[in-house]
């Protein structure tokens, strides 16, 4: 029994993408020389150089707009999925548990590009429906998995005396869930689910593989018509790291905000 | 003192395991409506696991336990019925960290007992008061201190309208200064006539509030009886030591 119930053990998962920590100044520093050293660049190259950058940076934000319609599209779908296979990998049903359980390890088994064109193919062998959203569902299932053990890990951190507690009034297990347990665990994986968002970001370059004209694939396309393969993909590349550096600096602050708010 | 009340909870051949390990041996108890009746017994005697098995929060193997008329044992029984009538105190409050003091006191009442939001605040505040602490309603938990936080968390259970509380060693996650408060607020609930389950390892409490005292260990209920004969010249050899090694 510990004095202090209340206090959430903190949960690690995620990979490399590094947020920001004002604490960690060396860091810190080093997110503002990437970022807006990437801006000066990309600036650069496109009005000092022009040719043919201005031409690229003309031609590839179409895929921007794609690559985050997967990227919100998927983390969403993704979260809830997570959310649903957190549930079922905590649950008392035998026949749940194991779906879930199987659902994550098979998941994690298997490369995500080999998933990727695995899902994709399925389902257009099954059903018609546009690319984008094939593409959409194939990197939520995929990240759905990870997420699942997200929320798992979420809601076991939360103290077991809090359940007991919402039961020991006459709440039934689901309104203690969504009462009392959900909420508290929803602050602990927030920051995770950051984490997986930026990789999410990154990885949804992969589709590019797929008839989905996200950022790679715009990229591929101009390369290929112009034979400008450093120069587009220096481009790709600088565009990438500009937002996956914005929005873990994002990420960073609304976890700063959240933890002020305790 | 009510021998002619009616039985609130009644435990017959109540029997645990962990595995190989008998938690508890053919435990048989009961408690009369209005009654006061104190747990001890050295840690690991199986007393909290009999307290827990009153609301179903541990499940046991054999024997049955009735509360309120409703058979706890029988998975058929809906549960939820019968935790909303017997309130439950912990050791470690497990306040809902997200809420505040009020929305920790409204939560079960409009969610389980369908109060609408103003009813359930008017009897939050007003238990609060009762419990002295009132001023601290916006408050969230981890603002209070454990003092604080254990009666606000004996307010929460009251806020149920319970025919019984259950108490799991209530104080001994506090400081030694906190302690007192809190077991006020419990003599001052004993006064009114509520029915209590306490387990505890306060013994001046169990002396002066106790109408029974059960003496529990290694999983079964040793010795049961008035605190004055317990506490003056107990029975058994295993309750002598007990006593000794704690006052």
């Amino acid at each position: 029994m510990s004095k202090n119930p209340t206090s959430h053990t903190p949960i690690d998962v995620g990979d490399g993408a590094a947020i920001p920590n004002k604490n960690d100044a060396g860091l810190f520093t080093a997110w503002r020389i990437a970022f807006f050293g990437a801006i000066f660049v990309s600036l650069y190259l496109a009005f000092g150089k022009s040719d043919p950058y201005y031409e690229i940076f003309k031609f590839v934000p179409d895929g921007i707009l794609v690559t985050f319609k997967v990227t919100f599209g998927a983390i969403l779908l993704a979260t809830c999925i997570g959310l649903i296979t957190g549930l079922g990998r905590i649950s008392d049903n035998r026949f749940i548990n194991g779906a879930a359980s199987l659902y994550v390890e098979v998941i994690r088994g298997i490369p995500l590009l080999v998933q990727i064109f695995y899902i994709y193919y399925a389902l257009g062998r099954f059903v018609k429906i546009p690319d984008m959203l094939s593409a959409i569902i194939a990197m939520a299932v995929c990240y759905g998995a990870y997420m699942g053990e997200v929320f798992r890990a979420g809601i076991q951190s939360i103290p077991k005396g809090q359940m007991e507690a919402a039961l020991s009034l006459g709440m039934s297990r689901g309104q203690a869930m969504r009462q009392v347990i959900l909420p508290q665990a929803f602050k602990v994986v927030l920051p995770p689910i950051g984490n997986e968002f930026i990789a999410l970001l990154k990885d949804s370059s992969l589709v590019s593989i797929l008839a989905v004209s996200d950022l790679l694939r715009r990229g591929r396309e101009y390369a290929s018509e112009t034979f400008s393969y450093f120069e587009t993909y220096t481009v790709i590349a600088l565009i990438y790291l500009v937002m996956t550096l914005f929005f873990s600096k994002l990420i960073g602050i609304m976890e700063e905000r959240l933890n002020a708010g305790k | 003192m009510q021998e002619n009340s009616r039985l609130m909870i009644e435990a017959r051949e109540v029997s645990k395991f962990y595995g190989a390990f008998q938690a508890l041996k053919n435990v048989s108890f009961s408690v009369r409506d209005g009654e006061k009746v104190v747990i001890i017994g050295p840690s690991g005697s199986g007393k909290s696991t009999i307290l827990r098995s009153i609301n179903r929060l541990e499940t046991i193997d054999r024997g049955t336990i009735i509360v309120d008329g409703m058979d706890v044992s029988d998975p058929k029984v809906d549960i939820c019925k019968v935790r909303e009538e017997i309130g439950m105190v912990f050791q470690s409050f497990n306040l809902f960290p997200h809420k505040t003091v009020l929305e920790n006191l409204t939560l079960a009442q409009t969610v389980v007992r369908k109060r609408n939001r103003r009813e359930a605040e008017q009897i939050a505040l007003e238990l609060l008061k009762k419990v002295g602490i009132a001023e601290k309603a916006a408050a969230y938990p981890a603002k209070l201190s454990g003092g604080q936080q254990q009666r606000v968390a004996i307010a929460r259970s009251l806020a149920m309208n319970p025919k019984a509380i259950l108490f799991d060693e209530p104080t001994s996650a506090l400081d030694p200064e906190m302690i007192g408060e809190v077991l006020d607020v419990m003599k001052n609930l004993a006064q009114e006539g509520m029915t209590m389950v306490v387990v505890t390892h306060e013994m001046g409490f169990a002396r002066e509030v106790a109408d029974r005292v059960i003496f529990m260990d290694h999983g079964q209920i040793v010795e049961e009886g008035t605190p004055e004969h317990f506490f003056t010249s107990p029975d058994h050899e295993r309750a002598k030591l007990f006593l000794s090694q704690i006052l």
